[in-house]
């Protein structure tokens, strides 16, 4: 009996576990506008992860930012960064971070696929960020 | 009605040769001003991109807009993807070639390697600039910020000079980068640094520089390498001694190069107690780490080591333990120095001039002690960079 309730518990901690992904999975294709995406990304799309990364403003400022994005890069020493290099994570309504230095892991759900904005590819990776260690 | 007709016809007939003189993409309608603000200000990334990437198209046409702008906010506000659109067309106007090499030429601008690394990529079609390209490649084959060299490198190595890839590299990352770039150019360097770099796991205070040097080494060798990678069919490596071993076989036969087996290179046994990262593309990436008893590590991947004897160490920690820092400090756009150490429990990033007076005065005071443990060029490069840090 304690065994078939313990059971969906440990179903359910094993599903919740967020999958490990990096940059070398995300970034490791040439990505070019209105390309099919390759299976090994698409098949992330809502799935809760945790990835790696530098914490980076999508605009200049200094105040805590309730929106960032996670590149792979923390010197530019590779070039601009390109859409399938970055991860555009929004936390929670109304919760906001300081731009943390060095590697950061952020954990949420993962969404993958074009996004457009006045016509144009504005990302292709979306985290819903729960939290940023 | 007619008449109308008729100039259209005429209009056109007059057009169509200029037009056809446009580099291809040239949009001879845009708005540059306009389209120079969006690259540089637009809220959104993506935005910014494509209008950079629009930007850069519009070739020659669109520099007045750049330069004015640029006027008006600073060029260190000119964003790094503008820089690197415009390097990678391929337009030889000389409005642009004049933009890049002013870019280029400036110490002060951030993304001046970006913008040489445009002049390099265009040492082949850039005419009589051919030669001034290369002559400032030379300069600066030797320039103390890594992407600077590495870039003049590969302009003289595309330029046709060979010596440019024996020159002697101390940064691992720049050994990687220049193979990199020339055979994303269609030329085959030597394949051994990339064949290294795939087993590279090393780290400076948890920045993992050597899997990011590994993830760009393999994006390059599997694109070079297409369907004669060894997963191009799909599938995935069973471990990363598979993995090494298919692309050293891979590679070996594809380049006909006779490539040694690449291992996996792990940080040093060493217990580093703290360690300060400074990133200038000015004056150059100084690494330091050390440890609770006075072994000092210099470079990205802790290369070089000295022993700070132990009075003169322990008043060079006392010091340090006194600092408090924020996370924090000013806004960084492209250079940055970050401090971390273990105990007190410390992680700050700081901007140019927003360093605050201690921490840069116990950082000279760490620059001496480098100083008199026999590394005197060290502790000059370190207090060269530091003083673009202090708090004005």
């Amino acid at each position: 009996m304690a065994i078939r309730l313990l059971l969906p518990a440990l179903l359910l901690l094993a599903a919740d576990d967020p999958l490990k992904v990096g940059f070398a999975k995300l970034a490791g294709f040439d990505y070019q506008e209105g390309m099919k995406l390759p299976k090994e990304v698409t098949e992330l799309d809502e799935k809760l992860v945790e990835i790696r990364g530098f914490m980076q403003r999508e605009s200049p400022g200094s105040e805590p930012v309730n929106s960032f994005l996670l590149i792979n890069d923390a010197c530019g020493c590779n070039g601009t960064p390109k859409l399938n290099e970055i991860v555009f994570c929004t936390l929670p309504d109304g919760v906001t971070t300081d731009i943390k230095p060095g590697v950061v892991t952020v954990t949420g759900k993962l969404y993958v696929g074009e996004e457009k904005e006045d016509d144009v590819v504005i990302m292709i990776y979306q985290l819903d960020a729960d939290t940023v260690k | 009605m007619k008449a109308h007709a008729v100039h259209v016809l005429v209009a056109l007939a007059v057009a169509s040769p200029l037009l056809a003189l446009l580099p291809l993409g040239q949009d001879p309608a845009a708005d540059w001003p306009k389209e120079v603000e969006r690259a540089c200000t637009s809220p959104r990334y993506g935005l910014r991109l494509a209008a950079a990437r629009k930007v850069a198209k519009g070739g020659g046409a669109a520099v007045p807009a750049i330069v004015a702008w640029a006027d008006k906010n600073g060029r260190n506000a000119l964003p790094q993807a503008l820089v690197d659109a415009i390097a990678d067309e391929s337009t030889t106007e000389a409005p642009v070639l004049d933009l890049l090499f002013a870019w280029a030429e400036d110490r002060d601008f951030y993304w001046r390697a970006s913008a040489l690394r445009g002049l390099a990529l265009r040492v082949g079609p850039a005419g009589y600039r051919r030669v001034a390209i290369l002559k400032l490649c030379k300069a600066h084959a030797d320039d103390p910020a890594w992407l600077m060299r590495t870039h003049a490198r590969f302009g003289l190595a595309l330029g046709g000079d060979a010596g440019a890839l024996a020159l002697a590299e101390g940064d691992p990352r720049a050994r990687v980068r220049l193979p990199l770039l020339l055979l994303q150019q269609g030329k085959l360097p030597p394949l051994q640094p990339l064949i290294d770099a795939l087993g590279d796991e090393r780290t400076f205070q948890e920045t993992p520089w050597g899997q990011q040097t590994a993830n760009e080494a393999h994006k390059a060798l599997k694109q070079w390498l297409g369907d004669e990678h060894p997963l191009a069919k799909g599938g995935a490596f069973a471990d990363t001694a598979q993995a090494l071993a298919a692309m050293h076989a891979a590679c070996s036969k594809k380049s006909g190069q006779a490539l040694t087996l690449p291992q996996v290179v792990r940080d040093r046994d060493v217990a580093f107690a703290g360690g300060v990262e400074l990133l200038s593309c000015k004056h150059g990436d100084q690494f330091v780490q050390w440890t609770d008893d006075g072994r000092v590590f210099l470079g990205v991947d802790a290369a070089r080591e000295l022993t700070v004897p132990a009075a003169n160490w322990d008043a060079v920690s006392k010091d340090r333990t006194a600092l408090r820092l924020p996370d924090a400090m000013g806004a960084v756009v492209c250079d940055s120095i970050r401090l971390r150490w273990a105990a007190p429990k410390t992680h700050g990033k700081a901007a140019p001039a927003s360093l605050p007076a201690d921490a840069a005065n116990w950082l000279k005071r760490l620059a001496q002690a480098i100083e008199e443990s026999g590394d005197a060029k060290a502790a000059a490069d370190l207090r060269a960079g530091i003083e673009q840090f202090a708090s004005r």
